[in-house]
């Protein structure tokens, strides 16, 4: 059987194999067996790897969360806030020393509802932090309620007739507020994820990369493995990232078009 | 040489020069060798927009509070300055425009409001004004009056004058101290025979080091000497202007000030740039304090630095915004979830303001934890002039606590040290990268919930905090002697009133004495214990209703600790403080 440290060690001797070096902490993750957190992890790590960033000189700011619990995951200097709060004690950092590379990591109970005061801000402050969505649809951590990106009619524990409020869209949000770079992936494609980053973190300014997730234990209808694989699917061909209209425009009528959905010329 | 202490109140409408006219009053006065205090008083009982009223103090020895009774009124409206009648000292001066440019009806006159003792000096102030060169410069004219009957050298008005509006041109100096001069003439002559010249004898020395300054500039300007590199607020009264102020001196020190998007957001940031190394600051007040709480707590909890200033302002929730009270001392201490022990100071002067920002940047690097520092809004606004402090190179210091520079094995950035403070490392210093959280944690800082780690660290962070306390203000005692009759704490602004009410019992025979604290949390317990107990009674006046400090220090004496709160969202009198004293006295005798 696979174990989550089967998996893990399979991935260890794998990246290095390929001769990069290792940003993993040697604190496994705690997540679920197949949650979908392991690929977007793994997405992160070969990005730092690829870019050859030194350790010491990356700050990982998270809320709290499922998702949250990533800094401990990683070899860089960590930094595990409050709920909700990672994108202010993310601001604090980057203006404090310019010089580091600030990863903001956070489910979407975090960024959306609690801390969803805070996006639209950092976006036009367009403080030079790569903001990493974990979207699961869900709150993993408290065990399965519904969260501010749970489709219409969601049924949960606390929602056992299903959800009545319309479902926010992180990448149209990140569009609207006025992140210069905005992405949305998917965790089942952990190559796409780091390809995004390594554009997205050379990016000067406030960077989304909004990642579709699977939460294996609480969410068993929606956005199953299964379902996400089936939706999800690139961008049109010839899709052109520095045009905000096009943006929209694909975003509005699509939500599962995966990449870089917008980049601001600079 | 005669003793001054003497107060004088300017009323007008907004428009008239009104605050004006009281800050060229406090830099005149402090120019001249006194010592000035002066606050914007707005009475509770306004009614229509725009009634400014400015309060000086001044006085041949130290000012510690604001004057109960007014010895000069200067009216620049008089419908408005009615209500300040009842300030009125048995034989103040009022100085008014005797030739009003909009009728008064008889019943609605500053004149037919006052009492027979009071001296009245009408001046025609508008026309002089007009004679002069602008109908707005009438509360120059207003203050030649008031300087010519009183005996102030004009020459002070005249520097101070030429000073504050220099930057507008030599027209706009030259009417103004043309219609200062108007105003000065005119007295000298229509009043030769009741000119005063209290201030003329009283000869008191100019100290050309002393400044004049709010507590809010005092905190800013502290900020910026302690080095600040980022300033995260979101606007709230009483502590926007010391956005305001850092907004504007700032960038000029390569710092920046970034106005969030709400309370929460400027702690975090705050904490954020902390964990990186770098010095932040807020400040908020009552209601943005509330929101900070969580935050704060997630300094304490991961030992993140932070300095909070939190001028207080009256009441829960939004309350009164521009009034005074002392009422988040609990919040301060206790405020957020767990055992969440913090540092907490409160100046009680403006110089403290500047002293104690500037300390409590070093505070929250040694013991890595907020510093929240309590002002109020009597404190924030309140004009002082005081010697210009200066921050010594000692206080400028870094004491941040680092790692030794060679990495060890393996670095623990939560190692459970005899003094609880375990070095601080920050991102870009290689070899020592570890993860921060606000969930409890071992001493590598994983996350770890079993019993013996939270004791442990529990322990260890409040170990931290009390030790601290070594390098925390103690208090200091006035007045005293071996057995007091009543010993009288006060902290925050009012202890300027407890000095004075203390000094004043004194004078009248009690054995009286004062001690200040400024360091709330944590307290000197040892100190404060044999104050108390060398005290027949044990007096502590607050504003606020609970006597939230009396609460803190109750367990320190013998018997119940007597309180006198006031929750009239003014700065506390002295005299209500004294007849406490002597009350307590007499029933005791
Ligand atoms: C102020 C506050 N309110 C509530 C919580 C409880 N809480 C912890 S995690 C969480 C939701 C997490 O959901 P999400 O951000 O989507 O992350 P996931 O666990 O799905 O990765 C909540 C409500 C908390 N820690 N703090
Ligand atoms: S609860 Fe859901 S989101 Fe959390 S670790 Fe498990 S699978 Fe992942």
């Amino acid at each position: 059987m696979k174990t989550p440290a089967k998996i893990l060690a399979a991935q260890v001797s794998r990246i290095e194999e390929s001769g990069r070096f290792y940003p993993r902490s040697e604190a496994l993750p705690t997540w679920c067996p197949g949650c979908g957190y392991f690929g977007i992890h793994q997405g992160i790590v070969d990005c730092i790897s690829s870019l050859g960033l030194p350790l010491h000189e990356i700050v990982t700011v998270s809320g709290i969360g499922c998702a949250g619990r990533y800094p401990f995951f990683s070899k860089t200097y960590g930094l595990h806030t409050v709920h909700g709060r990672t994108l202010p004690a993310a601001t604090g950092i980057k203006l404090a020393k310019p010089g580091l590379t600030v990863f903001a990591i956070g489910g979407d109970g975090d960024g959306l509802a609690i801390g969803g005061g805070h996006l639209p801000h950092i976006a036009r402050r367009n403080i030079d932090v790569n903001y990493v969505l974990f979207d699961n649809s869900i709150y993993g951590l408290t065990k399965g309620q519904p969260s501010p990106t749970s489709p219409l009619g969601s049924k949960t524990k606390a929602s056992p007739y299903g959800t009545v409020d319309q479902p926010l869209n992180a990448t149209l949000m990140a569009l609207t507020y006025g992140a210069s770079f905005v992405a949305r992936l998917f965790a089942g494609d952990p190559k796409g994820i780091t390809d995004a980053l390594i554009q997205g973190v050379q990016n000067p300014g406030f960077s989304v990369f909004h990642v579709y997730t699977s939460c294996v234990t609480f969410d068993k209808t929606f956005k199953t493995w299964t379902n996400l694989k089936k939706w999800v699917h690139p961008l049109p061909a010839g899709y052109d990232p520095t045009d905000i209209h096009v943006a929209f425009d694909q975003v509005l009528k699509d939500d599962f078009s995966m990449g870089i959905i917008y980049r601001r010329k600079n | 040489m005669s003793e001054v202490d003497f107060t004088v109140e300017v009323c007008g409408m907004a428009g008239d020069g009104t605050i004006a006219a009281g800050g060229l009053i406090n830099e005149a006065m402090s120019l001249g060798g006194f010592s000035v205090l002066g606050f914007d008083s707005y009475p509770a009982e306004i009614r229509g927009f725009g009634r400014c009223v400015t309060k000086s103090r001044i006085g041949s020895t130290d000012i510690v509070a604001l004057g109960e009774q007014t010895h000069a009124l200067i009216s620049l409206n008089d419908e408005q300055s009615r209500s300040r009648a009842v300030f009125l000292d048995d034989h103040a001066l009022v100085f008014f425009d005797s030739n009003p440019p909009s009728y008064v009806s008889e019943e609605k006159s500053l004149l037919s409001t006052l009492s027979n003792n009071v001296e009245v000096f009408g001046l025609p102030f508008g026309d002089l004004a007009v004679a002069s060169g602008a109908a707005r410069s009438k509360n120059l004219v207003a203050l030649g009056g008031f300087a010519a009957v009183t005996g102030i050298d004009p020459s002070l008005f005249r520097q101070v004058i030429l000073k504050k509006f220099k930057a507008k041109g030599d027209r706009i100096v030259d009417i103004n101290i043309k219609s200062f001069d108007a105003g000065y003439d005119y007295a000298l002559e229509k009043f030769h025979d009741r000119l005063k010249n209290w201030f003329a004898k009283s000869g008191t020395q100019y100290d050309s080091d002393k400044v004049m300054m709010s507590g809010n500039q005092a905190i800013g300007m502290a900020a910026i000497e302690a080095g600040l590199k980022l300033y995260f607020g979101y606007p709230i009264t009483p502590a926007t202007p010391i956005m305001e102020y850092l907004a504007k001196w700032l960038p000029e020190k390569g710092g920046r000030v970034v106005q969030m998007e709400d309370e929460i957001s400027s702690i975090g940031a705050v904490l954020g740039s902390f964990y990186a190394g770098e010095r932040a600051m807020t400040a908020t007040s009552g209601p943005g304090f509330a929101l900070m709480t969580e935050l704060i707590t997630h300094g304490v909890m991961a030992e993140i630095p932070a300095v909070i200033i939190d001028a207080q302002r009256a009441g829960p929730a939004t309350g009164l915004p521009t009034k005074t009270e002392q009422s988040d001392l609990h919040a301060a201490v206790f405020g957020g979830p767990g055992d969440s022990a913090r540092i907490v100071i409160a100046p009680t002067n403006v110089e403290e303001c500047y002293y104690m920002v500037l300390k409590s940047f070093q505070l929250a690097e040694k013991y890595q934890t907020p510093v929240i520092v309590l002002t109020d809004f009597f404190l924030d606004n309140r004009v002082e002039n005081l010697h210009t402090p200066r921050a010594s190179d000692e206080l400028r210091a870094c004491w941040n606590v680092f790692p030794d520079e060679s990495p060890g094995n393996r670095y623990l950035r939560y190692e459970d040290t005899s003094s609880g403070i375990s070095p601080r490392a920050i991102p870009g210093m290689q070899g020592y990268n570890y993860t921060a959280t606000g969930l409890e944690h071992t001493e590598s800082g994983s996350p770890d919930y079993s019993s013996e780690i939270h004791t442990k660290m529990t322990e260890k962070r409040h170990r931290k905090i009390r030790n601290a306390l070594e390098d925390l203000q103690q208090p200091t005692e006035f007045f005293s002697s071996d057995q007091l009759d009543v010993g009288v704490i006060g902290w925050g602004s009012t202890f300027g009133s407890v000095l004075e009410a203390v000094a004043k019992s004194k004078k009248n025979g009690f054995r009286v004495g004062a001690l200040k604290i400024t360091s709330i949390f944590p307290y000197h317990s040892d100190i404060i214990k044999a104050f108390m107990a060398k005290s027949g009674f044990v007096l502590i006046p607050e504003l606020n209703y609970e006597g939230q400090l009396a609460n803190l220090l109750e367990r320190l004496n013998s018997k119940p600790v007597e309180r006198l709160n006031l929750v009239t969202a003014t700065p506390i009198p002295p005299s209500a403080i004294q007849k406490r004293i002597e009350e307590l006295l007499e029933v005791g005798a």
